[in-house]
């Protein structure tokens, strides 16, 4: 064991090489502990006892990195590619005209009569990014390191479960296997960095390679195009003689750098293992469907909300080993002779919180009128949204400034359950004069707690109220507060008049000038008006308008507070 | 004199609480200084049930209340600002109004007779629901992101009792007509777990009824502002005072009578100053 700890890089990888079943128990960092487990297990066998000293680490390049899996700041996993670890990916390239897209073509007439190539381009983009995750669903199984390349690559870390499909050839076989079973022919290539995986199965001729010993000699016949340069910058290459990758390794750095930039260079470095490669893991998109089928027919709503019980609390079990939150959950109760009813229910914030959920479809469920007895019930999840993790406050809401995000969440949706969900609204301003185009309704906000980030979102004529003196931003309308009213009428309401003046229970005390809006010439809504404040006989002011047009007739249109 | 002294000595005992010295609460201005110094720790209390009650809706009470409110939605850690809008908001236009818009153009889908919530709080039908005019609002100094509207025709108490106790609101706001005391009380429970203030409008002939609300005002209007008259009030002052709003909402007789420039000539107005609408 210590005699082999020894020796340079180059060394150790071809021994790696040379041993490629037992490359364990090379001193390289592995990957995560189970394989960890697996070397001591080895290394107990062969030696008889567990090993005790450390591991020296190669000198240089090699292993400069651990292969690890990284938490990112959004949450989603990287796969890094580590200089010299012992990793082997396979690149998957699907040909642009792969057999499924020929179907497509075929069984689609309007494709087939002659779409414009543009459609057909956009069809097959959105048919092969498709068949790509479901590829990356299937391939899966051979390893859990699987990442896209869009649109039409695929890589899979696949080191590690070499011994568990015969080896390399066996492992390449299953891949072709299951993507032929999806109707494509794949082309595959072997390599230890995920670049040259990719690249040397874009070029479709064989290729396996294991070590970073011989990765550059059997890239170099490569051309350069299975790179994906941009075409002009392959144009000047060609232009210096530069066809295949080994010519463009050759050239000096600096000046390559200085020519094409260093993002070029960035990735020849990745392409030959000198530098760490970062792939983004595949996740598939996930959602919670569950049915349950009822041995007897349900006709009360309690009951059936006790039905969905185990339902409900799979989802929670679902959600909380995903550290997920839902923001759509719709159930569907079906029944004997009659369509199934939908119930859908829709929240403010991303919750994970069952119990919760249960209310708000119990008091969604109460409002139903079931046609027909109930035989089975669904739950269906809308998309999975990650949780924030976030420290519960200090204070109680409202008491010395706590905020109360939860809360307003769940107190919009309690409404929302009863009431319906356009009978709770905030309201917005909206650019114009005419009034009753001047407002609007728009989506509260679920969390108050945020609104520092919101606030630069929202719309400018808006206020924002995080201080004071971010509402004295905001731009005054041109007219003073108290000249317009607090309450508009849905619809202005037509007037009585007598003697060319209004009456409303009364007559009207016109109070103050006439003000005159007169706009909308440009669209279906235009106004000519002249708006007068006016005193009711019991003191209440309102605003009414008399038209411009000829007939002049008398319009409420707003109360004053 | 010695008799008064020696009352002073014996009111200085701390055995002894007289009504003004009541505990300290939290207070919103309101924003009009006189009306400060009437209500108890010189504002609207932060958490409680207060009752207003107009002679009719729309005379001004929103005009009140408005400086508080947009304070409060303004406020970083602001909670929700609810207004719910309950049948009885919909008579807020006057009555025979409607009726004589009925006369005139009756063509609103919204104004059938057999309107649940209409006849259910013994409003004219084709009262429809007004809304809230939000660039008045936001002219005022409202935060509309942090105001809430929600329409309950037939269960405004209870979308009102919810967002009281939610703990999720500062100011939860209805107009209702025909409540009991023991409503009022399960509201005013309410408002205390949820720290919110709880602000009802009533009509004015609720206030011969006892009310378990921390403070009542009733408010007639006057002609540039309101006279306020206080109920109930907890420490505070008894009487009456009169508010004028910031701005002129209504001209002065003379500039009234001046000149007109509308296309209809109105009448004489016969406006008195400071005895109109009473």
């Amino acid at each position: 064991m210590r005699r082999r700890v020894g020796g340079t890089a180059e060394e150790i990888l071809a021994r790696h090489e040379v041993q490629p079943r037992h490359e364990a128990q090379a001193p390289q960092p592995v990957n995560d502990t189970c394989s960890q487990r697996e070397h001591a297990h080895e290394e107990v066998l062969a030696h008889g006892h567990a090993p005790v000293a450390p591991v020296r680490q190669p000198a240089r390049g090699a292993a400069r990195l651990r292969a690890v899996t990284l938490e990112s700041s959004s949450g989603t996993s990287v796969l890094t590619s580590a200089v010299g670890s012992p990793e082997l990916w396979i690149g998957v390239h699907l040909p642009v005209r792969s057999a499924q897209a020929v179907r497509q073509w075929e069984n689609n007439p309007r494709i087939a009569q002659g779409m414009p190539s543009g459609m057909d381009a956009i069809l097959q983009a959105q048919g092969t990014k498709r068949l790509l995750e479901r590829l990356a669903i299937r391939a899966q199984r051979f390893t859990p390191r699987v990442s896209l390349v869009p649109p039409d690559g695929l890589l899979l870390e696949v080191k590690g479960s070499l011994h568990l499909f015969n080896g390399a050839q066996g492992l390449c076989k299953a891949v072709a296997d299951e993507c032929l079973a999806l109707g494509v022919e794949p082309m595959l290539a072997l390599s230890p960095t995920p670049l040259s995986a990719l690249v040397a199965a874009r070029s479709g001729r064989p290729f396996a390679v294991r070590g970073l010993a011989q990765l550059v000699g059997e890239l170099s016949t490569l051309p350069l195009a299975t790179l994906r340069w941009p075409r002009e910058m392959l144009d000047r290459l060609a232009h210096m003689g530069v066809r295949t990758i080994g010519q463009a390794l050759r050239l000096p750095r600096a000046g390559f750098a200085r020519r094409f930039g260093t993002d070029p260079l960035l990735m020849l470095d990745r392409l030959t293992g000198r530098d760490a490669d970062l792939r983004e893991r595949f996740r598939a998109r996930e959602r919670f469907r569950r049915r349950r089928d009822l041995n007897y027919e349900l006709e009360s709503q309690a009951a059936i909300l006790r039905a969905l019980e185990p339902l409900l609390r799979e989802l929670g079990s679902f959600l909380r080993v995903r550290q997920c939150g839902i923001l759509q959950l719709q159930c569907l109760l079906q029944h004997r002779h009659a369509p199934v009813t939908r119930c859908e229910l829709r929240l403010c914030a991303p919750s994970a919180d069952v119990g919760r959920l249960g209310e708000l479809l119990g008091e969604r469920l109460g409002q139903l009128v079931l046609p027909a007895p109930v035989r089975s019930c669904e739950l269906r999840s809308g998309v999975l949204i990650p949780s924030v993790l976030a420290s519960n406050p200090l204070w109680q809401p409202g008491e010395h400034g706590g905020t109360a995000s939860a809360e307003s969440s769940g107190l919009i949706e309690r409404l929302r359950g009863r009431l319906g969900h356009e009978a709770v609204y905030c309201l917005q301003v909206l650019p114009g004069h005419r009034p009753e185009r001047s407002w609007g309704v728009a989506e509260p906000e679920g969390r108050p707690g945020a609104d520092r980030v919101r606030a630069d979102r929202a719309s400018p004529g808006q206020l924002h109220g995080n201080t004071a003196r971010a509402s004295c931003d905001a731009p005054q309308p041109p007219w003073p507060a108290f000249s317009r009213p607090l309450w508009l009428l849905p619809e202005p309401r037509r007037l009585a008049q007598r003697n060319g003046l209004p009456h409303c229970g009364g007559p009207l005390r016109l109070l103050g000038d006439p003000e005159r809006i007169e706009t909308g010439w440009w669209d279906d809504g235009p106004i000519e008006r002249d708006y007068y404040a006016a005193l009711d006989s019991r003191g209440v002011r309102l605003w009414v308008f008399r038209e411009r047009a000829s007939a002049h007739r008398w319009f409420l249109q707003g109360v004053f507070g | 004199m010695s008799a008064d002294s020696g009352l002073t000595r014996l009111l200085e005992h701390p055995a002894i609480w007289r009504g003004r010295s009541v505990a300290r609460t939290e207070v919103i201005p309101t924003g009009f200084d006189a009306l400060d110094e009437c209500l108890p720790g010189g504002g609207w209390p932060r958490t409680g049930l207060m009752e207003i009650l107009v002679s009719s809706f729309c005379v001004g009470e929103l005009y009140l209340l408005l400086p508080a409110l947009a304070a409060l939605t303004q406020s970083p850690a602001a909670r929700w600002c609810v207004w719910t809008i309950s049948g009885a908001a919909s008579s807020l236009t006057p009555q025979s109004s409607a009726k004589q818009a009925g006369e005139a153009r009756d063509d609103s889908p919204a104004s059938r007779p057999d309107d649940p919530a209409a006849s259910r709080a013994g409003l004219p039908p084709g009262a429809d629901f007004l809304h809230p005019f939000a660039p008045a609002l936001a002219a005022h100094g409202m935060a509309l992101r942090r105001m809430l509207v929600v329409r309950a025709p037939a269960q405004s108490m209870w979308a009102f009792e919810q967002s009281l106790g939610s703990g999720a609101c500062d100011a939860v706001m209805t107009w209702e007509r025909g409540l009991r005391a023991a409503q009022i009380r399960r509201l005013q429970l309410a408002a205390e777990r949820g720290r919110a203030l709880g602000i009802l409008f009533r009509p004015l002939n609720a206030a011969r009824e006892s009310s378990p609300a921390i403070l009542r005002l009733a408010l007639e209007p006057v002609l540039n502002g309101v006279r306020i008259a206080f109920l109930k009030s907890r420490g505070g002052a008894r009487g009456t005072i009169e508010i004028a709003w910031q701005r002129r909402v209504a001209l002065p007789e003379k500039e009234l009578s001046g000149r007109r420039a509308g296309p209809a000539e109105p009448g004489k107005p016969a406006l008195q100053a400071g005895s109109a609408g009473s």
